[in-house]
């Protein structure tokens, strides 16, 4: 059943009730009439709450703060800027989940809830993890594949020619894993063959 | 209302396509307020029978009349019996009964859609990839994004998904047999380009927009070099004039999760079933990725 179907049945309910109130007796059907009034109390007082809270903008401000981004990024003290930032105040709590209630609370007081929806979206965004990228990450990749291609002989030549430090930038930009303790052997031999990998699989898919 | 038309492909089956356009869908409408329309054109069905029970399903398509199958039945047999608004499933019903994601309208597939598909192929090829475009362009303006999952092939209906498209998601799982598909697929889609171009004046012609990397694991080498092989293999297609400078990996990658696979079982998006998991997390902040992407707004 969806909202628009049971408005149509309490609207139906509600024209036969109309239509027979003056007539309708008994303990059970007063009793049945308790019941779905005080639901009917309830279930209004929800509706009024809900529709305010859309209408405010706090119903998307707390789907935000419950929201898998916030399990992940929001913290104390993303709250404390951004109560900062949105109402010009002080966060007074001190745990996470009393700072969102009090978050809440200030930012529906001062009114200011699209503001503040803004800010989290804005900061959730601003954390995501991305990969480094850039021109050094597109050079390196350049250069990966230009060593895929060389001969065993040209590669062991051209290798000389990096530090180790170099190495491992290379080796790290192009997903290649290695410890502190992979020695320059070892790492020069692993960018040898997942180099060659490379080329290969990049001309044959292209 | 200025909507985007994405259409979702890949002809390598059980990359994610399903779980990206459900899972992204749903995290537009809640978080994002983003009216958001799911076409369902798989014959498959798996982007209905995750958004619903398969009674209500079975019960919405029976005969497949109330389904984007409908849509090539009229072509086949000279009919007009698709009534978009009859067809249109609004919300997911949760285990209340009732439903939530009031702003994510499905339109389901059907499995008819199978029996039709060598049909499909006698209509005549300009015929064929503007159905879909012809059957329900008219109301994707009614929506901020439209997300059409394909089939995993590049026949008929998914070239129809492409013509109506703006722009093509590619769900990619990080291996070699992924890779090596493609480029084929970079190339079809450039083939695409180029016969439906007299048919789409003044309308932008479909490329690839954005790849997103599914079922990724963080162990060991193996998805950060198939990731790089990847980003090696997209530079030198944009060199070759096959992809635009535009296309992107969308970051982060949505590693492996078993409450998404639980999530299809309940028949909601893993937002709604739950959110506190590492594939609600991905998404959530994928979705941002997205919108970033496709609406250049940051």
């Amino acid at each position: 059943m969806n909202y628009a179907e049971l408005a149509a049945a309490l609207h139906h309910a509600g024209e036969r009730l109309s239509k027979h109130a003056a007539k309708i007796e008994g303990e059970s059907m007063g009793r049945a009439a308790q019941v779905l009034s005080s639901h009917l109390v309830k279930f209004e007082e929800l509706l009024d709450a809900y529709i305010a809270s859309r209408k405010s903008g706090e119903l998307l401000l707390e789907t935000l703060l419950r929201s898998p981004s916030a399990k992940r990024h929001l913290t104390i003290d993303l709250l404390r800027d951004g109560l900062r930032d949105v109402i010009g105040k002080r966060l007074k709590s001190s745990e996470l989940r009393a700072a969102k209630r009090e978050f809440i609370e200030r930012v529906h007081e001062a009114g200011n809830q699209d503001e503040a929806v803004k800010f989290l979206k804005d900061a959730f965004a601003g954390a995501i993890h991305l990969e480094p990228g850039g021109k050094d990450k597109a050079s390196l990749q350049r250069e990966y594949v230009d060593l895929g291609r060389l001969s065993d002989d040209e590669f062991a030549q051209e290798i000389e020619k990096w530090s180790l430090g170099e190495l491992r930038q290379l080796a790290e930009t192009n997903g290649i894993r290695f410890t502190d303790k992979t020695n320059r052997q070892r790492l020069a031999g692993l960018i040898r063959r997942y180099a060659q990998r490379a080329v290969f699989n990049i001309s044959a898919a292209g | 209302m200025s909507s985007r038309v994405l259409a979702f492909i890949n002809f390598k089956g059980g990359v994610g396509k399903t779980a990206t356009v459900v899972n992204i869908g749903a995290t537009l409408a809640k978080l994002h307020e983003k009216k958001v329309l799911i076409v369902d054109i798989d014959p498959q069905s798996n982007s209905s029978v995750w958004l619903m029970r398969p009674d209500r399903w079975h019960e919405h398509v029976a005969g497949g009349r109330r389904s984007t199958f409908q849509i090539y039945d009229d072509a086949l047999n000279n009919k007009n019996r698709f009534d978009f608004e009859e067809a249109l499933v609004r919300g997911v019903v949760t285990w209340t009964g009732f439903t939530d994601l009031p702003r994510l309208h499905l339109l389901p597939a059907a499995v008819e859609l199978l029996r039709i598909e060598d049909k499909i192929h006698e209509l005549r090829p300009s015929a064929i990839h503007q159905l879909l475009d012809a059957a329900l362009s008219a109301y994707f303006k009614e929506y901020d994004y439209v997300l059409l999952d394909c089939p995993p092939n590049l026949y008929s209906t998914t070239r129809g998904a492409i013509f109506s498209a703006d722009s093509c998601v590619v769900p990619y799982v990080p291996d070699f047999l992924s890779l090596s598909g493609f480029q084929v697929l970079a190339e079809e889609i450039l083939d695409m380009r180029q016969k439906f171009a007299p048919y789409l004046p003044g309308r932008r012609r479909p490329n690839i927009g954005a790849l997103i990397v599914s079922h990724y694991r963080q162990s060991g080498n193996v998805y950060r070099l198939a990731i790089n092989e990847l980003e090696l293999s997209i530079a030198q297609l944009q060199r070759s004039g096959l992809l635009s400078s535009h296309t992107t990996i969308l970051e982060p990658y949505v590693r492996h999760c078993v409450r998404v696979a639980e999530s299809t079982n309940e028949h909601l998006p893993v937002l709604l079933y739950a959110p506190g998991s590492i594939g609600a997390q991905d998404y959530c902040d994928l979705t941002e990725r997205f919108l970033n992407h496709f609406e250049n707004k940051r």
